[in-house]
């Protein structure tokens, strides 16, 4: 697990973008988190990423408009347990076997 | 018409102004003059307020149309092409074309209708959400809120279709919003806001240098950067002088002159033995504004195995997507190209003669044999042979797209213009439309296949309406062709669902639009040499007023050669039927 920081300018659509930025690669987006820092915006989303993945994104996320900054972390594999893990409502005991299925 | 610098007060006037005339004023102010659409019920008062507004609006016959018209204009002239298309399937339509210029790096501005405000995110009729559709095809992007923020988003929409990378920009313009009215202090001017990142390409140069001074089989390779940027001419002084081997892709075609010793043609799936080959023995790459997709590269884990990458490139999002690059030179070609070549007077060049002379040599030039394609092939020689000195070719996509890339050897940096990245069909009539609107002098010569020109065949009342002397070409061979090709050669021959054998009258399609049109078989240009009766047909069709259609019947099973198959490396391309 990453852990990547990228701070933005609030107008429509830039959090979208950066979110598409990661969809369009097929990962899942465990935890994000976007709120006000300062004058501007800053989303913090943990994503399990190979480096080549981890470049990309970063290239991707710069060009997005109104993107300023972009901060990749280190392997946060104890961020994930420690609050992604506890946060995410359990799975729903009749659509967890079902989804399983539709992965296999 | 005067513009005021944004966030300043405008001075405001007694004239209370639409929505919808606000908008056609500034865009008078970005010198947008032509504009392509299809009106619909949720732009109807913007198409209300074009009478005496300046700009003028061509109907196309569908919203693709539109787009690639606009796409047509803006890839021929540098400028930036306008769409405007209603609310819901109007702006679905142009999704194609939005993609399409996305990836092909076109300044594109599409204006669509939007439902009411109110009704907006209530399935009202005709809604769909463009905004969030065209998110991730977009560059920039905005759902219009209010009259009073019209000024500022069309020159934020204007900056960021031509800044940097070029690209497509959607502003989604409520009814009610260009309806309303408001007194109008005069069109804005964007000033971005700084975001800190600036290129530092300077301090690229020193280990540029030592690169080149240590690499003994060096390769240039010219994209669509190179046209894009206005760079061309420097970047044909940059590589007279490092005279080292030296290929484009589809888009960077006309870039290079054909003629200088060291050009090898195109590179890539359906690119010269010579450059392919050539890819794979160097030891240093040079990109100039290319992509480097996998039409170029084939697999990317083979491409270019032994080289190093120096990626001159404007667009950092682009950078080390297939492979990392040694030294990466982000900036705009026109500015990075002279600093280069600064640093290059300071620098001694090995002797590359003898690498020169193998890359380029005749052991590596094209085969003579071409197997089934060869008519089509003296077709489209005796085709190009004829052009003008200013025309533009455009192509669909397809076999007939490759054979002209491949024959193409023309100078012109913008005379190819073809739907690269994203390979949408049915581009090549209506972007002819813009091309040759925004080039009423130049021939403009329009090369489609069976398959695509029956995608946006309705445009030929686009071309007759406006009587423009689009010279179009189908090349048909009564398949999808290169479906086919890859059915052929990797399917077995399981011609599923390509085969266009019933396809209808071309001849008496095109006349019942009022276009003339005439038909032409394989023994039209049968013998080495032109038959004097296909040269006056090419003659005349040429050199026509009138817009005209000649339909080029070639032989069903033809295939493109050189071609790499998909998941190959450039040196195991097939050169010739088996």
């Amino acid at each position: 697990m990453h852990l990547f920081q990228i701070r933005y300018r609030n107008t429509q659509g830039t959090l979208m973008r950066i979110l598409t930025a990661v969809t369009r690669r097929g990962l899942d987006l465990p935890y994000v988190q976007a709120e006000p820092v300062e004058h501007n915006h800053e989303v913090t989303l943990l994503l399990d990423v190979t480096p080549k993945q981890q470049g990309q994104l970063c290239r991707d996320w710069y060009a997005v408009v109104d993107v300023l900054e972009v901060r990749p972390a280190t392997a946060l594999k104890e961020v994930w347990e420690r609050e992604v893990s506890t946060s995410l409502p359990p799975a729903s005991a009749t659509v967890a076997p079902r989804a399983q299925t539709a992965m296999a | 018409m005067p513009k005021t610098p944004m966030h300043n007060a405008p001075t405001r006037t007694s004239a209370e102004l639409r929505g919808a005339d606000i908008l056609l004023r500034c865009l008078r102010a970005e010198g947008v003059d032509l504009v392509f659409g299809y009106p619909g019920g949720a732009i109807m008062p913007l198409y209300d307020a074009l009478e005496g507004s300046g700009v003028r609006h061509i109907l196309t016959r569908h919203e693709q149309g539109a787009v690639f018209a606009a796409e047509g204009y803006a890839r021929s002239t540098g400028k930036t092409g306008v769409a405007f298309a209603t609310s819901g399937p109007g702006a679905t339509n142009l999704v194609t074309g939005i993609a399409d210029a996305k990836m092909d790096s076109v300044p594109l501005v599409c204006v669509t209708g939007q439902v009411r405000s109110p009704l907006i995110g209530t399935d009202a009729f005709q809604e769909t959400d463009v905004f969030g559709m065209t998110l991730s095809l977009t560059k920039w992007s905005r759902l219009v809120k209010t009259i009073e923020e019209i000024p500022e988003v069309v020159a934020q929409a204007f900056y960021w279709a031509r800044s940097g990378r070029p690209g497509p920009v959607v502003l989604d313009v409520p009814v009610d919003i260009l309806k309303a009215k408001m007194e109008f202090g005069g069109p804005v001017i964007f000033r971005p806001l700084a975001n800190g990142s600036t290129s530092n390409h300077g301090l690229q140069w020193p280990h540029l240098r030592s690169l080149l001074e240590s690499a003994k089989r060096p390769v240039a390779l010219v994209g669509a950067g190179a046209k894009l940027s206005g760079a061309t001419d420097e970047l044909r002084r940059l590589l007279d002088e490092l005279n080292i081997p030296t290929f484009a892709t589809v888009h960077g075609l006309g870039a290079v002159p054909s003629e200088a010793p060291y050009y090898l043609g195109m590179v890539g799936m359906h690119g010269t033995r010579a450059a392919n080959t050539a890819l794979d023995e160097t030891d240093l790459l040079l990109v100039f504004g290319a992509r480097l997709d996998d039409r170029v590269t084939g697999e990317p884990a083979r491409f270019a195995p032994h080289a190093r990458i120096v990626h001159f490139e404007i667009d950092p999002a682009q950078l080390d997507r297939v492979r990392p690059c040694e030294i990466p030179v982000v900036g705009d070609l026109a500015e990075t190209i002279p600093h280069f070549r600064a640093e290059l007077s300071r620098t001694k060049l090995p002797d590359w003669s003898e690498w020169r002379g193998i890359a380029c040599g005749i052991e590596r030039a094209e085969l003579e044999s071409k197997g089934m394609a060869e008519p089509t092939i003296r077709f489209l020689d005796a085709l190009f042979a004829r052009l003008p000195e200013n025309t533009f070719v455009l192509t669909d996509v397809g076999q007939h797209q490759m054979w002209a890339a491949q024959r193409y050897r023309r100078n012109t940096p913008r005379g190819f213009i073809t739907s690269g990245g994203l390979g949408a069909m049915g581009f090549a009539l209506p972007a002819a439309v813009g091309v040759q609107l925004a080039n009423p002098e130049a021939c403009v010569v329009c090369i489609s296949g069976d398959g695509g020109f029956q995608m946006n065949l309705q445009e030929l009342a686009t071309v007759h309406r406006l009587k423009l002397p689009v010279k179009m070409v189908i090349v048909d061979n009564k398949y999808l062709g290169m479906v086919r090709q890859w059915q052929q050669l990797f399917y077995e021959r399981n011609y599923a669902e390509t085969d266009l054998s019933d396809n209808p009258d071309f001849v008496a399609i095109s006349k019942a639009y009022g276009i003339h049109a005439e038909l032409l078989g394989v023994d039209g240009v049968a013998g080495s040499t032109v038959p004097p009766a296909t040269a006056t047909l090419l003659d005349r069709f040429l050199n026509s007023p009138q817009p005209e259609l000649l339909v080029f019947e070639c032989p069903k099973e033809a295939n493109v050669y050189p071609m790499v198959p998909a998941g190959a490396a450039l040196s195991e391309m097939i050169l010739e039927e088996e």
